[in-house]
């Protein structure tokens, strides 16, 4: 089994690649079109999700649970699928939480749950499909048995607990331009994604060694 | 066990209201406004004792129209909002000369030529240093606090006597231009205005130039006695660029070159030769540009006085000894000191005008030298004429009087003060003060029957007493007493530490009663919902966060909703409440943003654009000109207003078990709908009448046969939730009828939204009457929520005053607060707490069926201690960072009045959850 193979190096590995993918899609956007997340949220988000989505669709549908019976097209193809699902249910909720539904902001909510889909649904689409055992199993972290799990659910976690705190600072009256919508908000998720895949082969190292002194 | 919570609440209330108590006489200065104003004939008919007959005023007649005679024909007052000291006096007094100093040359320049009539002022003025108390406080010569404790609720117009008044009833003509709080303050006082908003703090000329525009053509005409110009552009430019900025330096430029031209005017024309020019601001401002508070650099504002007629050399005897420096011109410039408080009753002197009423300032002896009629032998009997002494015994013996028709003023607002007032003044002091006043006046008339003049020592002794009057009465009404609001912040610490020693205690207790385990994750839901405690708690302590709080309650509702839709996933399959819910909450923000814009109108704190951030106007666009948009808006509160009665009426005849009640209660709520449906259609005013005596007598009759022992049948559970229903019914219709036509919808969203709390509880959980601390923490969230969604807000502007007037017409004091009060806190405090029992006896009475009555009091008992704990510890919170933010820029547009709403909304729960338990338990 190849989930078996994958270690805490191998998490870190892969996590960094998802981070270069997002660090490329921000370095082209401020060199390619001299824009970034303040002064153009929308294609700056736009750019970002489309230099991430190839990398996390891709290296999560090859992380796939049941190889046997679900090949690399169809886990790419489920990833496809659950990124506009995701994007909807990201959007949904940014909505309930207070996020501001005038016609100009459209287009950065629109990108902005694109890459949220893309931190949170997309990677567990990938994987699980749409199989309700293991959606529920890693919400409730009841049995982390394993590794894929926490490189699942941590960095999903750590984006959307990022978001909910880089909302806090939109209300003050410091009338910086970052305190519009969504950009603390995207600010606060890409670095909630980040310290949450810094952390997820933390716990893969503690959850193997644990296992280990279980087993010896 | 039953006894338990009753004594518990009161404990809590009682504590609750020492805490509140205390902690309000040290916060909210209170001073009441006296609406009796000061008239011409006072002065003889009260037979003050500086003017018998005898002694009146040789140069002036029977009619005169003031207490003393004018001593100047006009006065130019040009008032530069947010004005600095050191934008005027010579930067050779400060440590190191910055940009924005010296550049009111033409005033330096009056100042070191004209010494012996000129003088610049350092006015020191009182907090609260914003516009508008600042206006009252410069024309009624007292000291505005946060309460003024006055006649009218919301309109800014000026009910104290004043010196603009004055000047009307003696017929003196004043001519006003610049910001337009004058005329919001004075509506019908001006002979001519020319107000220019205000509000607009980006922009920077329209008040000035418009000033600018006016004031030459008037300074020509000679049909003014006073004119007004007030600039708003440096306090504008401070505003938005600070005091060190360039705009500011041309700001002050161009303000300096409209004071050049005036004076040049003022020293070539004949008519303004015997005209005072007074300069002044009203408050100063931080290098930042904010003022309110009262930091020196916010209080230390500046006066400017010029007179075109020179004057007796022998006023520099007169100036104080002072500070001076060297001006532009190499020459020396010298500055005094002196109180704003005391400009309304000098000018009232320098024009002879009565002094307003509650003026408790004193007539400034250097701005009264500066008038050349303070030097005439106005007070002296013929048989002084011949006496050629020195034009300053004549001004000691002018000033002498002037002094003694002050403090008889001052001295008679004392009086009718202490008498009427709600909140007097110690009388420690207040003997201390009478006791001044006497000798003074004693000295007075000693040297009056001698021959001997008035000299020094009277004036010495008048002016001590009005200084320590002055002092006294600053102390009571600008001055926080931090030793009452610590004492009362700790009361309410204690207060907490009672209520979680009480609550820890009946929750160990259930934990005996419940002999299943379930611990663990009751403690974790504990601790979940006492983080968003926290998490609400710390937010006031910004006031960003104070402006957006709804928007806060409902993004942490939206938090704890999303959370329960992941357990509920973790557990199961989403439920239909799950989606519910969070569409309520969608709806229940856009009430609140509706409301936020409807605030940022009248709120200058608010920087709230409400096209940015809600913005449908693509929405009536597509339905323009279709009538049934209007109709639909017309038709849909009758809808959800049916909607609701047929709700209400199938939830009582379901749960009501007992018949007559059932009848009683139905009937009458079917009445009460009836009659708000007629309400709306035909806006007859007998129809709100009737709806409020039906609740009212609902809610009697409950409490009577609740003692009577009618409503006892029936198991535990079904009892308590018919009792729950019937006060609800009670209650609902009136407060439905209050809020007008949103009411209905409001209702609704309540109604639905607390199902479907109720229906989500309890997820992990078998025991399906067990207390859960995360929806006592929803419930309360939804209050808040529902406040703000029913367009309040946490000012006094933010009440519904319309709702008042609800099926009454005239005016009158306690049932139309009693009316307001319903409507404030209807919705977010009475209906939530009576309906807090549905949160124990809702869910699936079967598997209740055999539960042990003890056990259900116990959880009803923890939800109500849980609910008038997180009530508490949020107020708490309030009153702590009101008392820390205590020198903030807002803390009387902002700070105080949420301490006020969060104070009264405290005691109401508490007093609310007495009543419940009385009732439920």
């Amino acid at each position: 089994m190849r989930k078996a193979e994958i270690g805490a190096t191998t998490a870190l590995a892969l996590h960094s690649l998802c981070a270069a993918g997002l660090a490329t899609g921000y370095w082209l956007s401020h060199s390619l079109y001299s824009s970034s997340l303040i002064t153009d949220p929308a294609p700056t988000l736009r750019i970002l999700t489309v230099c991430e989505a190839p990398v996390v669709i891709l290296l999560f549908s090859w992380l796939r649970r049941d190889h046997d019976r679900c090949s690399f097209i169809k886990a790419v193809a489920r990833g496809l699928i659950g990124l506009p699902i995701g994007a909807l249910i990201n959007a949904f909720g940014a909505i309930v939480l207070g996020a501001p539904v005038g016609l100009k902001f459209w287009p950065a909510t629109f990108y902005w749950s694109m890459l949220m889909s893309l931190f949170t649904f997309v990677p567990a689409a990938c994987v699980f499909g749409a199989s309700k055992l293991d959606w529920q199993q890693i919400l409730s972290y009841s049995k982390p048995s394993n590794i894929v799990d926490y490189m699942l659910s941590v960095p999903a976690h750590g984006a959307i607990i990022g978001a909910w705190l880089g909302a806090w600072p939109m209300p003050l009256d410091w009338e910086r331009p970052w305190q519009e919508w969504p950009i603390c908000v995207a600010y606060g998720a890409i670095a909630g994604h980040l310290i949450g895949m810094l952390f997820s082969p933390v716990l893969i190292f503690l959850h193997r060694r644990h296992i280990r002194t279980k087993t010896e | 066990m039953r006894m338990r919570l009753k004594a518990a609440a009161a404990v809590v209330l009682c504590l609750h209201c020492l805490g509140v108590y205390l902690f309000t006489r040290g916060f909210l200065l209170t001073r009441t406004e006296l609406s009796a104003f000061s008239l011409p004939s006072d002065l003889l008919q009260a037979q003050a004792p500086c003017c018998s007959e005898s002694d009146l005023p040789s140069t002036t007649d029977q009619d005169l129209p003031g207490w003393t005679p004018p001593t100047v024909d006009r006065v130019l007052i040009l008032i530069v909002d947010a004005l600095r000291f050191d934008f005027v006096a010579p930067s050779s007094l400060f440590e190191t000369k910055q940009k924005w100093m010296d550049r009111l040359s033409s005033l330096q320049h009056l100042a070191s030529t004209h010494p012996s009539s000129s003088r610049i002022f350092k006015a020191i003025a009182d907090p609260p240093t914003t516009s508008l108390q600042r206006l009252k406080a410069l024309t009624t010569g007292g000291l505005p606090t946060f309460i003024d404790v006055g006649n009218s609720f919301a309109a800014p117009a000026i009910h104290e006597d004043n010196w603009i008044h004055q000047l009307l009833h003696t017929g003196r003509r004043v001519v006003m231009m610049g910001d337009d709080t004058w005329t919001q303050l004075f509506p019908h006082h001006f002979n001519h205005s020319y107000p220019y908003p205000s509000f607009n703090v980006k922009d920077l000329h329209t008040v000035d130039n418009g000033v600018a525009q006016h004031l030459m053509p008037w300074l020509h005409r000679q049909d003014w006695d006073v004119l007004i110009g007030h600039f708003l552009g440096v306090d504008h430019a401070g505003h938005i660029f600070g005091v060190d900025s360039q705009p500011m330096v041309q700001k002050l430029e161009q303000i300096n070159a409209i004071l050049q031209n005036v004076t040049d005017i003022m020293n070539s024309q004949k008519h303004l030769e015997n005209t005072m020019l007074i300069v002044m601001g009203d408050h100063a401002q931080t290098l930042n540009g904010d003022h309110g508070g009262g930091t020196s650099e916010e209080v230390e504002t500046c006066l400017f006085a010029w007179m075109p007629r020179s004057l007796p050399s022998s006023i520099s005897s007169i100036f104080h000894p002072s500070t001076c420096g060297l001006g532009l011109n190499g020459k020396n410039i010298c500055t005094s000191t002196m109180q704003q408080l005391d400009f309304a009753v000098s000018i009232s002197a320098l024009l002879g005008i009565p002094f307003p009423f509650g003026s408790i300032g004193r007539v400034n002896p250097e701005l009264y030298a500066l008038s050349p009629g303070s030097w005439d032998r106005q007070w002296l009997p013929a048989s002084f004429y011949e006496d050629p002494s020195s034009d300053l015994k004549t001004w000691k013996n002018n000033y002498a009087h002037v002094l003694c028709i002050n403090s008889w003023q001052v001295k008679r607002y004392i009086d009718c003060y202490s008498a009427t007032s709600v909140m007097g003044f110690p009388s420690d002091d207040l003997h201390y003060i009478t006791k001044l006043y006497n000798e003074a006046q004693s000295r007075w008339s000693d040297s009056k029957n001698s021959s001997c003049k008035p000299e020094n020592g009277t004036i010495d002794e008048f002016s001590d007493f009005l200084l320590s009057f002055a002092t006294l009465a600053r102390s009571a009404w600008t001055e926080f007493d931090l030793k009452l609001m610590g004492v009362g912040l700790g009361i309410f610490i204690i207060s907490i530490i009672f209520h979680l020693f009480v609550f820890e205690r009946v929750h160990s207790l259930s934990n005996v009663y419940d002999n299943k385990t379930q611990k663990s994750s009751n403690h974790l839901q504990i601790y979940v919902a006492f983080l968003l405690v926290a998490v609400r708690a710390v937010s006031f302590l910004s006031n960003s966060y104070i402006l957006a709080e709804g928007r806060v309650a409902n993004f942490l509702l939206a938090t704890t909703a999303i959370g329960s839709i992941r357990s509920s996933l973790v557990y199961g399959k989403i439920k239909k409440h799950d989606l519910v819910f969070l569409i309520l909450i969608i709806l229940i923000r856009f009430g609140i943003e509706k409301g936020m814009s409807k605030q940022a109108a009248t709120n200058s704190f608010l920087n709230y654009d409400s096209g940015s951030d809600f913005d449908l106007n693509w929405l009536p666009s597509l339905f323009e000109g279709h009538d049934f948009v209007t109709l639909l808006s017309e038709i849909s509160p009758m809808i959800i207003l049916f909607l609701l009665s047929f709700l209400s009426c199938k939830y009582i005849t379901c749960t009501v078990h007992s018949r007559y009640i059932k009848w009683v209660v139905t009937v009458g709520t079917m009445l009460s709908y009836l009659f708000i449906a007629t309400f709306w259609l035909s806006e007859r005013s007998f129809a709100p009448k009737m709806v409020y005596v039906i609740g009212l007598s609902l809610f009697v009759l409950n409490f009577v046969l609740r003692y009577l022992g009618i409503l006892e049948k029936g198991e535990t559970v079904q009892r308590l939730r018919s009792l729950a229903l019937v006060m609800v019914s009670a209650w609902s219709p009136t407060i439905l009828i209050l809020l007008g036509k949103q009411g209905p919808f409001a209702v609704l969203v309540c109604i639905f939204a607390g199902w479907s709390i109720i229906s989500s509880k309890n997820k992990g959980l078998l025991d399906d009457c067990k207390m859960d601390p995360i929806s006592v923490m929803q419930w309360s969230l939804l209050a808040i929520c529902l406040f703000y969604q029913t367009g309040h807000w946490c000012t006094f502007d933010g009440l519904r005053y319309g709702a008042a007037f609800i099926g009454f017409d005239e005016f009158k004091v306690v049932r139309q607060a009693i009316l307001l009060f319903v409507d404030t806190f209807g919705i977010s405090h009475i209906l939530p707490i009576f309906s807090l029992p549905f949160l124990v006896t809702i869910p699936n009475s079967s598997s209740s069926k055999g539960r042990d009555k003890t056990v259900i009091f116990l959880n009803l008992t923890q939800v109500y201690l849980l609910y008038g704990l997180i009530t508490a510890i949020t107020t708490t919170f309030t009153v702590l960072c009101v008392a820390i933010q205590r020198r903030h820029l807002m803390v009387w547009g902002l700070f105080a009045p949420k301490y006020v709403f969060d104070a009264i909304g405290l005691l109401l729960t508490d007093v609310l959850i007495c009543v419940s338990a009385l009732y439920y338990c």
